[in-house]
């Protein structure tokens, strides 16, 4: 399992090194609506609810703890 | 060609110059957010069928920016809670007593019922800070606390990020540490796992305060693939240690041919359970990795944001997370977002609908419906739109499903077609306004 994570992650940066846009091309990129997090209250609104009726939590960020619920 | 023109001409030479023979100059300004204040508010409804846990939640997210891209960051959130949880208690053909989770009093749940705590009534108030700055030219860096405090728990948490950008900031990695330590303390104290539910006025098997610790680390790689593509990726490692029961959560105590709990007998004048039952035990440390991968790609105006979670952790439980949102403008200042999300997840080595009566008992056991095996989908429509005065509204419903399933072999003699996996239907349903100050 760790061999084929750290093998992932080379071969992931050995591509990454090769992708991409140039500055002057970000302008799509940069709108609002294509922010990983468009609306943080409600990604923490999701992820409070889903660690309460769940057995899993966080990934995109620390989990959605800090309560009494689980 | 204007003398406008010219000016920026000439101090692009300058610039230019300046860096070609190595020496110091003002860096231009970047171009950047104004100084000033953020808010995105919410008004949250969530709502589970047959009067389980119903939560009327506001919530507060401030931003303050300052100059060169440093940011704070305060949140407050209150949630008023009510409504019942199944207690882990089966469905049995005749009413069930159970002592409460303070030891002061009963509640009877009625012969074919689901038992189902509704003693149940808090408040939740939860505020956290974070402040996030440019660390040089590549790097960023955020440092974050959180506090949360309701009847029986405190939580309190501390957190920090830093990343660097490659490749003309096309490609991002991040790392980020986080440490909480919380506190339980149920009204009568947190029972000890593995003893039996006392009659009324008998506190003799609470151990008190209980402390709980979490310390998750998050690394990360984001990458833009293309002038419409960026993708991310992350690897969470969540290790918790202390008391993790649910202090509220027993098991049955049934008998090995009937399947049936068995009866507890009480003393004249006491009043008590009418069945006996176990608090549930789960082993004092968990460790969870994740594997996070999210994509945002868009399609002429409109925005796919598709993301996968596997999870897998030492109580044996796996879990997959599809998410998928797709948002479609309907006019120049308002667009629908439709959401799917499915979950599935496989039972905790230790979930078991009771003990049998006179057997060793196991070392742990829980019938917490969460730690069973189910899936999930969650169907979702928002709407959102900018006013007239420019700021952002928006309306969201949806509606959660969790399906279980208890495996035939686990169920003993008249458990077959009588207990049942506690099946969950829920809405959530929020209102959002964001506004400049």
């Amino acid at each position: 399992m760790k061999t084929f994570i750290v093998i992932g992650m080379l071969l992931l940066s050995a591509g990454c090194s090769s992708m991409g846009v140039e500055p002057w091309d970000r302008d799509v990129l940069a709108k609002e609506e294509m922010q990983l997090t468009t609306d943080a209250l409600e990604a923490a609104t999701d992820d409070h609810i889903y660690f309460s009726k769940e057995a899993s939590s966080g990934g995109r960020g620390f989990g959605g703890g800090g309560c009494g619920c689980n | 060609m204007s003398k406008e023109s010219n000016k920026n001409i000439s101090a692009t030479l300058a610039t230019a110059t300046c860096a070609l023979l190595g020496g110091t100059i003002a860096q231009p300004v970047q171009a950047q957010e104004e100084p000033g204040w953020d808010f995105n508010t919410s008004l949250l409804y969530y709502g589970e069928d047959e009067n389980r846990v119903q939560d009327l939640s506001v919530a507060l997210l401030a931003r303050r920016t300052f100059q060169d891209d440093r940011w704070m960051t305060l949140g407050l959130t209150v949630d008023g809670l009510t409504g019942a949880s199944p207690n882990g208690g089966l469905h049995q053909n005749t009413a069930q007593t159970f002592t409460q989770p303070s030891g002061n009093n009963t509640f009877t749940a009625a012969a074919g019922t689901l038992p189902i705590d509704d003693t149940f009534r808090d408040t939740r108030v939860a505020v956290n800070a974070n402040w996030q700055q440019p660390l040089g030219r590549l790097y960023n860096f955020s440092a974050g606390a959180s506090a949360s405090k309701e009847f029986d728990y405190l939580h309190l948490g501390v957190n920090a990020k830093i990343s660097r950008d490659f490749n003309q900031k096309n490609t991002t990695v991040s790392a980020g540490l986080a440490f909480s330590s919380d506190t339980i303390d149920p009204e009568g104290g947190a029972p000890s796992p593995l003893t039996s539910m006392l009659n009324v006025g008998d506190l003799s098997n609470r151990l008190g305060e209980q402390d709980k610790d979490v310390v998750d680390i998050v690394l990360g790689v984001t990458q833009v693939i293309s002038r419409n593509l960026i993708v991310q990726a992350n690897y969470s490692f969540s290790d918790s240690s202390g008391y993790l029961n649910d202090p509220y959560k027993i098991v049955a105590v049934v008998d090995g041919v009937t399947g049936d709990v068995v009866p507890h007998a009480l003393p004249p004048g006491i009043s008590g359970p009418s069945h006996e039952y176990i608090y549930e035990s789960r082993p004092d440390s968990r460790t969870k990795h994740s594997f996070y991968s999210q994509a945002k790609y868009f399609m002429g105006g409109k925005v796919l944001d598709a993301s996968y979670r596997y999870m897998t952790d030492d109580w044996e439980i796996d879990s997959h997370t599809v998410d998928l949102r797709l948002r479609w403008p309907i006019s120049d200042k308002s667009y629908l977002e439709p959401h799917l999300r499915f979950y599935t997840q496989t039972e905790a080595e230790f979930y078991q609908v009771g003990v049998v009566d006179g057997s060793p008992l196991p070392a742990y056991a829980s019938n917490d419906y969460r730690l069973g095996g189910f899936d999930a989908i969650t169907l979702g429509l928002k709407y959102g739109w900018e006013t007239r005065n420019g700021n952002d509204m928006s309306v969201r419903l949806e509606l959660y499903q969790q399906r279980g399933d208890i495996p035939a072999d686990r169920l003993i003699g008249n458990q077959v077609g009588l207990v049942q996996y506690p099946d969950l239907d829920a809405v959530i349903a929020q209102f959002s306004y964001r506004f400049g100050g």
